[in-house]
């Protein structure tokens, strides 16, 4: 039962990367902006429940609470500020400099404060469930890996649902494809954007809440779920959400089987290299786009 | 004269910036070499030396590779192997590692250039992932603890020999790296280089060899980043395993964006600025993450330039200020009277770039500019006759351009159909048909931007269907676009000097040596001239009409004097006037080339064309003269809607 659960613990791996990798993907389709600093919001929500909670000793619930309201306020004042100057301003930034380099100096910036708020040390917010883990025949899933798999599955479907069906979503479709059009027809593009982006800081941030007992967040642990949701939206083709989740949970399935069949040491490494080659082999069937020049 | 004194110029302050940095530098490492700060001064060199290769890979050709850590770290292991395991100075492994590292950019790159825009990005973002995987599970490198120097850069007894002497050399190198990088950026290849990280596409029309172009970038950027690794190795005596990782990798990104990316200059200041923050002040080493994250939002939000872009614009506000102007606006712009008999006596006298065929040189009789649309008119044999006698490149009776049954899908839908048509030497002939035709993407696939599913194509006979643009532009085919493609933020002159550069044989390196910009400028120069733009020479190319904008990319089009002219809609958004005009200047270029030409304005078709296709969802419904055009009942129930 190597196999399946090599599988299991894949999937639920996978399913963190999916969701970031659909954050990114539904704010790139809204704003053409990269989001670079998703996974530092779920970092926020993390280290700053189990500061509120374990150092302040405030109740679960309202540590909670208050983590969501700043990493949302947060968010807000920072389209507010930064975004609408980057992007509404009288001299509006293009190309690379708006795709990759706004968030990802925002990615630097909390981590920053994080770790001059909660320090170097690894932590965990307080599981939400707690118990053994769940046995199925040979399968065993943590509780919180289950919760992170149901959480993911909420999550892309809410997302699938809104745009698939909802005004609101076809509207959103519209800002990004092209953002005077949708001013022109009537949608305030820039509510979108400041929209999905709160959003899914929230989102990242519930997440990171309910992840974290799994595998421990320090300061630095943003960067990297950033960077493996953006390799899974990439490889879903950027603005296809549905396409970046199934490449997250791909992604996450082939990393913990290498782990367990090729290389404890060198199963990254692989995967990297697997990945890397994908890109080069299919640019245009993985939907690349030249959304870097010009 | 005034257009080579412009070339000279910007080589010479580029230089004079690299002499600045070299003094400025050597007196800091004699002055405080020995001290703390003189080593905090010294390491942000090594990293300034990456960045300075990064300004031409990834600010000034937008080639966004994340590679430039990994081969820091090929740079630094591998002066700290040799040094260790085989006791070679410091100063033998820095020129062995740099070899070693180019051979190994070479193999990644011609593997990993091929893709572009994000494809590369996210193809070498993988790269330090991989490497930093690698190097700490890797016993022979030090892992996770890393790799320890027995020498030293300088290698000496005492050791405030080897903190000055060390950083001299760093110095040296840096200076080198700068002076490179600047004579590069400032010569022709620079203009190649410019307008590759604008548009690939309008570079590959232009004759610019875009792979081997990236992968000379890739190349180059590895081996500054593998000699910035040398230094850092011999003068910290010591590599860590956090060179090669993401964070090493984003952190060189941030110097870059901080300092300007677009300039060398800036680029070296951002990493000496950013490196020496934080070895100098405690606080910002503990908050560097806070510290990056917010000079480089306030940057880009004041200026996506960084902060060479800051001094460059508040050194221009200064000057305008001084002279009493307010800022350029577009006072003394009124559409420029094109001086059409001066071109024609001009350019069919000039030498052509790369030597590409011309046909109409000197010596062939040319008609008056009345008759000649009649003599394309005649047809094909008087056409390829004359080619014979004009250009000697062709054979009589073989036609300039041939289509043959050209077929082109994309998904299921059909976009042209076995389309065939040829074309002689010289002669003006309109491309007419409804919107979705497939008019433009005939073009294209003339051009070679897109590939046809079925069908060839030739030049002089010969096949050329599988041609990539820039081979086409070289065997004498010029373009323009539908929507206008020139190169914002450059002059007139230089989007004109585009298609007239000579370098796109030569290699990169061979520009630290001899610049032939001039030459180019002093062509676009006089094609501005004979064309009656000169006056737009120095404009910046964003700030003019839409119709001197289109002037421009025509003129950019007939700089390299080609044989074959494909203009994709250059009468669109013109005035009746300048229509007029524009019809005037397309007969004679008629009368010395062959020109392809889309038109929606059926009447100026036909006063120009001396023959005229129609397409219909990508068929050929229509081939013939323009009175069987005016009087076709297919054209005018297709294009007249009678």
């Amino acid at each position: 039962m190597k196999f399946g659960n090599l599988v299991l613990a894949g999937l639920v791996t996978g399913s963190i990367y999916a969701v970031f990798a659909v954050c990114v993907a539904v704010w790139y389709r809204v704003c053409n902006i990269l989001n670079l600093a998703v996974g530092d919001f779920a970092m926020v929500g993390a280290l700053g429940v189990d500061n509120l909670y374990r150092v302040k000793g405030l109740p679960l619930p309202v540590a909670i609470a208050t983590t969501l309201i700043v990493v949302g306020a947060f968010a807000y004042a920072y389209d507010q500020v930064v975004l609408r100057i980057a992007q509404d301003g009288p001299r509006r930034s293009e190309g690379i400099v708006v795709t990759f380099f706004f968030t990802f100096a925002l990615s630097f910036f909390i981590d920053g404060v994080a770790k001059m708020l909660f320090g170097t040390d690894v932590h965990a917010a307080p599981a939400l469930w707690n118990g053994q883990s769940l046995t199925f025949a040979s399968l065993h899933l943590e509780r919180a890996g289950l919760l992170v798999l149901l959480c993911a599955i909420v999550i892309g479907g809410a997302f699938w649902v809104y745009i698939r069906y909802t005004l609101g979503g076809k509207a959103l479709e519209a800002s990004g494809e092209n953002s005077i059009g949708a001013r022109i027809v009537g949608i305030d593009t820039r509510r979108y954007r400041r929209l999905i982006f709160v959003a899914t800081a929230l989102i990242a941030a519930v997440f990171g809440i309910v992840e974290s007992p799994i595998t421990g967040y320090t300061y630095l642990s943003g960067a990297t779920i950033s960077l493996t949701g953006f390799l899974a939206a990439a490889y879903g083709g950027f603005r296809k959400p549905g396409r970046a989740l199934l490449a997250g949970l791909f992604i996450g399935v082939l990393e913990a089987l290498l782990g367990g069949y090729v290389s404890a040491e060198y199963g990254d490494t692989v995967l990297y290299a697997i990945l890397a080659a994908m890109v080069l082999a299919w640019p245009r069937g993985l939907g690349f786009e030249s959304a870097v020049s010009g | 004269m005034m257009t080579s004194m412009a070339g000279t110029v910007s080589r010479t302050r580029s230089l004079s910036s690299t002499a600045l940095v070299v003094i400025v530098g050597a007196i800091i490492v004699l002055v405080y070499g020995q001290q703390y700060a003189g080593s905090v001064f010294i390491l942000s060199a090594c990293y300034a030396i990456v960045t300075a290769g990064m300004a031409v890979q990834i600010g000034f050709s937008q080639q966004i590779a994340f590679s430039q850590s990994v081969f820091m770290g090929v740079g630094a292991y591998g002066v700290a192997l040799l040094n260790t395991h085989y006791n070679m100075p410091v100063l033998v492994a820095t020129p062995v590692v740099m070899i070693g590292a180019a051979l190994a950019a070479l193999l990644l790159g011609s593997v990993v250039t091929r893709a572009s825009g994000l494809a590369l990005a996210v193809a070498t973002l993988m790269l330090p992932l991989i490497a930093v995987g690698y190097v700490s599970s890797a016993g022979y490198l030090g892992g996770v603890v890393g790799a320890p120097l027995s020498g030293t850069l300088w290698p000496s007894s005492s050791t405030a020999a080897i903190a000055v002497g060390g950083g001299l050399v760093v110095i040296a190198f840096l200076g080198i790296a700068m002076f490179v990088a600047s004579r590069i950026l400032s010569s022709d290849i620079g203009l190649e280089l410019f307008v590759l990280g604008v548009d690939e596409r309008t570079a590959a029309a232009m004759g610019v060899r875009t792979p081997r172009r990236k992968l000379e970038l890739f190349v180059l950027g590895c081996v500054f980043a593998a000699l910035g690794g040398a230094a850092y190795a011999g003068t910290q005596q010591f590599v860590p395993e956090t060179l090669v990782d993401p964070t090493a990798e984003l952190a060189l990104l941030i110097m870059l964006f901080i300092g300007g990316r677009r300039s060398i200059l800036g680029a070296v200041v951002g990493a000496l600025v950013i490196q020496y923050l934080q070895g100098a002040s405690n606080w910002v080493s503990v908050n560097i993450l806070v510290v990056e994250g917010v000079l480089l939002t306030v940057v880009l939000l004041v200026d996506p330039e960084g902060l060479a872009g800051i001094v460059n614009t508040g050194v221009a506000w200064l000057r305008a200020r001084r002279a009493g102007e307010a800022a350029p606006s577009r006072r003394g712009e009124w559409p420029i009277q094109l001086a059409i008999g001066r071109w024609m006596g001009h350019s069919s006298g000039k030498e052509t770039v790369d030597g590409a065929a011309q046909p109409g040189a000197d010596g062939a009789p040319r008609d008056a500019g009345a008759d000649g649309a009649v003599v394309a008119a005649a047809g094909f044999a008087a056409g390829g006759a004359r080619v014979e006698v004009a250009a000697g490149a062709a054979h009589a009776g073989v036609p300039l351009l041939e289509c043959r049954a050209i077929g082109k899908e994309y998904g299921g839908l059909t976009v042209l159909d076995d389309v065939t048509l040829a074309l002689p030497d010289r002669g003006l002939f309109g491309l007419c048909g409804p919107n979705g035709a497939g008019k433009t993407t005939l073009l294209n696939v003339i051009g070679g931007s897109v590939p046809p599913s079925r069908g060839q194509v030739l030049l002089d006979g010969e096949d050329i269907t599988r041609r990539p643009p820039q081979e086409r532009f070289h065997q004498g085919i010029s373009r323009t676009f539908q929507a206008v493609h020139l190169v914002k933020g450059r002059t007139v002159l230089d989007n004109v000097a585009v298609s007239c550069l000579a370098s796109h044989n030569s290699s990169i390196v061979s520009r630290v040596g001899r610049s032939r910009l001039a030459e180019a400028r002093e062509k676009a120069a006089q094609t501005l001239t004979d064309l009656g733009m000169q006056r737009l020479k120095d404009r910046e190319v964003s700030s003019l009409t839409l119709e001197n904008q289109r002037m421009v990319e025509l003129a950019r089009a007939l700089a390299p004097s080609p044989r074959l002219l494909l203009l994709d809609e250059p009468a669109s958004g013109l005035s009746e006037e300048q229509r007029r005009r524009l019809a005037d200047l397309l007969r004679q270029v008629g009368d010395r080339t062959c020109v392809l030409l889309i038109e929606h304005d059926l009447e100026l078709v036909a006063q120009v064309s001396s023959r005229i296709f129609v397409l219909s969802s990508g068929r050929l419904v229509f081939d013939g003269g323009p009175s069987d055009f005016r009087a076709s009942p297919v054209v005018n129930s297709l294009l007249v809607g009678l």
